[in-house]
């Protein structure tokens, strides 16, 4: 009954229904790459160059090394799928620990937590992502924990907000009296009234793992063994004067989905937020 | 005689603010006996649910903290208890019951989640006992159709129903003490006779000790054998409820007794009230704390504080007016 309601009010948003269905396709094709394109994407099985269109065999042209632009994109919807919802798996981890650490239990935690946060706020996120797949090294994993590290703090900000506000409330005041302990009622009182708003953040943090893992791998550091979109649009960077379309069509692959993670943050919102609800 | 279920001992709670320390409990000290039930009576502010509180060990700290006496939960003294050890006590020893059930139930779990949750805090049962355990307790409190409220959030049950929920998971682990803070004061008038109704039944048949916070004198006469009145975080008269009602040795007794409506009392008499208000924990007069509303004042009222004293067995009363007679 709450499900139907809550799919409801999800589907009123167009933009999220929209949304929704096109990351449902690419979810799809990273689902089912092997099956469209069995062999190695990155094999080379035609001239280099090829525009779209020029060669039936190839619907989306060849790049610069004469490898299937089609078959990369759709392999790459798999690696760029994954390190986002990692990298955000990562971060709601760490900013719901946090969060709801600090707001439950207050005073000093609280003021280590936050200003912790602070500190890594004042660092240009970039930067600190770069920094940390260079210390690190370029793999997959490295990176989608350097993504996850960064993305944090809004949410632990989040989560704190809402459980300082629903600490005191007189429903966690009797599990108390009932004897339940702090982790207990964190975990199963607290957190699933908490825990709206930060779906909400969660996913629209996919979306910016997308966005820094693509800017990572544009600028040549992401992992080489694996072929995300970012790493697509950097191999097209040397010839974006002649063959653009080896840059732009991974390039609206990532813009196309992260614009669908947003609207489908939006859609959550409106769907979970009950302060927004009957608007 | 076995030592009674609840024994508070000089009880002392202090909220430690920026504008000083503020005794909100001071010195107080109550028994409750099996089967019994105690009301705590007082206007707001005077120290009712934070002596509630502090026997359960729920005190917000900061500010407030219990900075002495003793709370004896059958015989054992829980104030230097460590906090894991009274969460064993909790729910399990004694329960309590807060004043809007609405609130008291968490919004996003159905009833037997909650109920099922307060079960296996305590007892060994598994998920599927527990579960039969919770529909049980719903029909015990009386509730209209229980299983199928089982499924049901607390948004889609009525004031009533949702403390019938409450009091079912405060009794889930049948506690000796249940302390109950004002749980009808949020209720329809008709629904709170029920609620009265049930935790009288309730307390029949396992002889639990219940402490009833209020300041509904109606309810007092309903329920209480005994009345403890609360002022400014002092006990002023302790008597059994009908020795209370009758003859009311305090003037602040008197006082809330005057200002209680009675049905057929002719209709132009203005209730009498008290004037004045409880006056602010920082800002207590020297002597009594009562004696600048109180209309029986004395010069000695305004420099000495009086003591608890007994006129006759089973009755205290800290007053000079009273003593002088």
């Amino acid at each position: 009954m709450r499900r139907f309601e809550f799919l409801g009010r999800f589907s009123r948003n167009r933009g999220a229904l929209v949304g929704a269905c096109l990351i449902l396709v690419v979810a799809l094709m990273a689902v089912l790459a092997s099956v469209f394109f069995p062999t190695d994407p990155l094999r080379i099985v035609g001239q280099p160059e090829l525009w779209p269109g020029e060669d039936p065999e190839f619907p989306l042209g060849t790049d610069s090394l004469g490898r299937d632009i089609l078959a990369m994109i759709v392999h790459g919807a798999r690696a760029t799928l994954l390190i986002g919802l990692f990298a955000s798996a990562v971060a709601t981890l760490i900013g719901v620990g946090v969060g709801a650490t600090a707001g439950y239990f207050g005073g000093w935690i609280d003021e280590i937590a936050m200003r912790a946060a602070e500190l890594f706020q004042t660092i240009p996120n970039l930067i600190f992502v770069l920094t940390i797949v260079v210390i690190l090294g370029s793999t997959l994993t490295n990176i989608v924990i350097a993504i996850g590290i960064v993305s944090w703090t809004p949410i632990a900000r989040m989560t704190r907000a809402e459980f300082l506000s629903l600490r005191d409330r007189e429903f966690v005041q009797a599990c108390r009296s009932m004897g339940m302990g702090d982790f207990k009622i964190i975990v199963a009182e607290i957190l699933p009234n908490a825990l709206p708003p930060v779906i909400v953040l969660s996913s629209l943090v996919v979306a910016g793992a997308i966005l820094f893992e693509s800017a990572v791998s544009f600028l040549g550091l992401g992992d080489p063994n694996v072929a995300s979109w970012g790493r697509l649009v950097g191999d097209g960077r040397q010839l974006i004067r002649s063959s653009w379309y080896i840059c732009a069509i991974p390039g609206v692959a990532i813009m196309i989905t992260v614009l669908c993670l947003n609207l489908v943050g939006d859609g959550l919102n409106d769907a979970l937020n009950p302060k927004l609800r009957d608007r | 005689m076995a030592a009674p279920p609840l024994e508070v001992q000089d009880l002392r709670t202090t909220l430690f603010t920026r504008r000083g320390e503020m005794k909100a409990v001071d010195g107080l000290s109550l028994s409750v006996g099996a089967g019994e039930t105690v009301a705590l009576v007082g206007e707001s502010g005077c120290g009712k649910s934070l002596s509630a509180l502090s026997i359960m060990r729920l005190l917000p700290d900061p500010p407030a903290r219990i900075v002495g006496g003793a709370v004896k939960l059958n015989g054992r003294d829980v104030i230097a208890l460590p906090e894991d050890g009274m969460l064993d006590i909790r729910g399990r020893e004694i329960g309590m019951i807060f004043q809007d059930p609405m609130s008291s139930l968490n919004p996003v779990a159905t009833v037997e989640k909650q109920i099922v949750e307060v079960l296996m805090t305590h007892t060994e049962l598994g998920r599927g006992q527990a579960r039969a355990r919770a529909h049980e307790l719903l029909e015990l409190v009386g509730m209209p159709d229980a299983a199928r409220r089982l499924d049901a959030y607390p948004h889609q049950l009525s004031g009533g129903m949702c403390q019938r929920v409450v009091i079912a998971m405060a009794i889930a682990c049948s506690p000796s003490v249940l302390i109950a803070d004002e749980p009808t004061t949020a209720l329809d008038v008709t629904v709170q006779a029920q609620v009265l109704a049930l935790l009288k039944k309730l307390q029949a048949d396992s002889g639990m000790a219940m402490i009833f916070i209020t300041h509904d004198l109606g309810v007092v006469a309903e329920t209480a054998d005994r009345v403890v009145v609360m002022y400014a975080g002092r006990k002023v008269e302790e008597a059994t409820v009908d020795d209370l009602f009758e003859a009311p040795l305090h003037p602040y007794t008197a006082g809330l007794i005057g200002a209680t409506p009675t049905p057929g009392a002719e209709r132009a008499a203005r209730l009498a009230d008290i004037p004045g208000m409880v006056p602010p924990l920082n800002a207590l007069p020297q002597g009594c704390a009562f004696a600048p509303r109180c209309p029986r004042a004395m010069e000695r009222c305004r420099t000495e504080r009086p003591t608890l004293t007994a006129p006759a067995p089973g009755c205290l009363v800290a007053c000079f007016a009273a003593e002088a007679g």
